[in-house]
């Protein structure tokens, strides 16, 4: 079990962060810590504006770092499960 | 507003029940005519047949009820739904926005209860937005890992006394949902490689390639490879029993032949399947000289429990396509021959310990009638055409043993979560959805109880389903279990003769009853029950009560490989 940090970025929309919260409790997954902000200076992600093709608003969507105690095995399963919601627009271990 | 989106999303039909948030809703149903409402008799009914008519169809079910209980009872049949994949939009009404968090009538939070058990959701908070709302709920439903998808709505975003603009966009895109397409062109190659050197293969097909239409495909790629192909008890039907190369149904209780090629397998093309712990029996025993090639549209869902070797992500059909073309491009040449000793093999265990089909002919009076020879009847006297919908537990084994699927969407059941109750609503769906279609619901008697009260659904909208009840007075499967791993305790899986006559139960809803006890009556019984075409039919059968569903794996720690045969015949 190695501890990992994950970098999500989501809308921010309601209900956003209780799907990540849930998705970790329902799957058996432990949260660590738990960190989120509202994107207010968009600049630190154009590499993801690149990526999807998309302009992104200040505040429009969250920025969320979550640590969390995982098997190299599960890790892969639950970058995949994030990813797999809907308001997620990126999720990855942070670098 | 709301019924105008779902016309131009060209729904048909909304199952639903009525209530105080849904009023303003209702009123718009009723003043309007392009889409017809079935009033159920409670809300778990309504998103089981919206999901029986989504299965047999294809189409998104729609559901519509009230705020609070309307809710809460619709959970069960959102959560069948989502654990098989199944498209639905629910719409689930609230209290005003004003009344949200203060505990008021009928109030609950329909969007926190409901999230663990749907693909998304969405809560509406301005009325101009129901529309494109709708239109992402549907695209969400539809597309990718299809699955349920509930959108709350205040009652005051439907007053009747506001007026909106209406925008119906043709077209929508979300950025943050982009579900794989079409897989990697090298992916497929390594694939294709892998067919190629293998030896002794197997295709193993579930409800993803009924979900995404690829019958056609997968049979089109079996003319070429030649290979054994199982289905999961989700893809029955994806494949027809009825061809040479099928194995009948793999996993807990797969047939002899599908579990010994699954375990002594070189190679494992996964198509539209995920790997379910009833199919696998201990992962770590799971096929232990085989490479997996997974075909699958959720990312999340290949290598979860098993490891794959090569992943195709993509809609199955278009992976399939990707592969036969490759297969036919000159530069890959496959020789069925390559297999023959393999297939010769699997003859072999299907000869030694294959399922008897033929126990119908048995038609004596020696013996108490087998819930088997139940299904083989009804597979005779339907032609083996029938769209066959079930409940959960020993039945719905039986009938997925014994009843012989040639095309997909026809065999419609709860296979992930097991849902009793979901039989009869289910038939419902379909039956709607294909009116001229003899639709049959094989249930048992404590299964059937759990949405009885929708044979009243049934007498409204005049639905001839024919409900085969096999009757062995117990649950069967907790029976079973109690049977084989506690000493035969039977903890509460009998009723104390406390069963209705459902003879004259189906009669006091206007429905016809038949009571089968002889198995000398019972083709000459069912025979009759299928002749009562615009007659709902509840056939009352008694079987022995002391029968098991064999195979069956042997759990925990076994592998495909352990299997029981008989109450005291391991292989």
């Amino acid at each position: 079990m190695n501890k990992k940090n994950i970098l999500i970025i989501l809308e921010n929309k309601p209900g956003a962060l209780a799907r990540i919260v849930g998705l970790f409790h329902q799957r058996g997954y432990n949260i660590l810590s738990l960190h989120v902000d509202a994107v207010e200076d968009t600049s630190e992600f154009s590499w993801l504006e690149n990526d999807l093709n998309i302009q992104l608003k200040p505040n429009e969507v969250s920025k969320m770092t979550i640590s969390t105690k995982v098997s190299d095995a599960l890790q892969t399963q639950i970058l995949r499960q994030i990813n797999k919601l809907i308001d997620v627009l990126y999720a990855d271990e942070k670098k | 507003m709301l019924m105008r989106a779902l016309h131009e999303e060209s729904v048909e039909l909304i199952f639903g029940y009525p209530g105080g948030a849904a009023l303003h809703v209702y009123d718009a149903v009723f003043r309007q005519d392009k889409i017809e409402h079935i009033l159920v008799r409670h809300e778990q009914g309504a998103t089981h047949a919206a999901d029986g008519y989504a299965r047999s169809t294809g189409k998104p079910g729609v559901v519509l009820v009230t705020s609070g209980p309307g809710a809460t009872n619709a959970v069960t049949g959102i959560a069948t739904a989502f654990m098989d994949s199944i498209p639905m939009v629910v719409i689930s009404c609230q209290v005003a926005s004003h009344l949200i968090g203060t505990d008021a009538f009928q109030e609950t939070d329909m969007i926190g209860i409901s999230r663990p058990i749907v693909k998304h959701s969405f809560s509406i908070e301005d009325p101009n937005d129901i529309p494109i709302v709708i239109k992402e709920a549907f695209h969400i439903a539809m597309t990718g890992r299809q699955g349920p998808v509930v959108i709350d709505i205040p009652k005051d975003m439907t007053a009747p006394d506001k007026t909106f603009n209406y925008y119906y966009p043709s077209e929508v895109s979300i950025r943050s949902y982009k579900p794989p397409v079409s897989p990697d062109d090298q992916q497929v190659q390594r694939a294709v490689d892998a067919i190629l050197a293998s030896k002794k293969p197997v295709l193993y097909a579930g409800g993803g390639a009924i979900s995404s239409d690829a019958s056609s495909e997968l049979i089109e790629l079996n003319k070429l490879l030649k290979a054994p192909v199982t289905n999961t008890l989700m893809g029955l039907g994806v494949y027809p029993a009825s061809d040479e190369h099928f194995l009948g149904m793999l996993g807990m209780h797969g047939t002899y032949q599908a579990n010994m090629a699954m375990h002594n397998a070189d190679l494992i093309i996964a198509i539209g399947a995920r790997f379910d712990d009833r199919i696998t029996n201990t992962p770590s025993l799971f096929a232990p000289n085989a490479k997996i090639i997974h075909l699958d549209i959720d990312y999340s869902s290949v290598s979860k429990i098993i490891e794959a070797n090569i992943a195709l992500f993509g809609d199955v059909k278009n992976s399939l396509t990707k592969i036969i073309n490759k297969l036919n491009d000159g530069l890959n040449n496959h020789d069925p021959e390559n297999f023959i000793p393999w297939l010769n093999q699997i003859s072999e265990w299907k000869a030694l310990h294959g399922l008897n089909h033929d126990l119908y002919l048995d038609q004596s009076d020696n013996n108490m009638i087998l819930p088997q020879q139940v299904v083989q009847h009804v597979y005779q006297e339907t032609k083996g055409n029938a769209f066959v919908t079930s409940d959960v537990g020993q039945h719905q084994m039986f009938a997925a043993q014994y009843y012989h699927f040639d095309e997909p969407r026809k065999w419609i059941n709860s296979g992930s979560m097991g849902t009793m109750g979901f039989g009869l609503p289910a038939a419902m769906g379909v039956k709607l959805a294909h009116p001229n279609e003899e639709v049959v619901c094989i249930t048992g008697e404590g299964s059937i109880q759990m949405c009885i009260q929708e044979l009243s659904t049934c007498l409204q909208y005049n639905l001839p389903i024919k409900i085969i009840n096999i009757n062995n007075e117990a649950l069967g499967m907790v029976k079973q279990w109690q049977d084989m791993n506690y000493g035969g305790r039977h903890s509460e899986s009998t009723y104390q003769n406390s069963l209705p006559n459902f003879v004259e139960l189906a009669r006091s809803y206007g429905h016809e009853g038949i009571k089968i006890e002889k198995n000398s009556d019972l083709k000459e019984g069912l025979r009759k029950a299928f002749s009562l075409k615009e007659k709902l039919v509840f056939v009352d059968i008694y079987v022995d009560p002391s029968e098991h569903v064999y195979p069956m794996l042997v759990a925990p720690n076994g592998s495909l490989k352990d299997i029981w045969l008989g109450k005291d015949k391991k292989a």
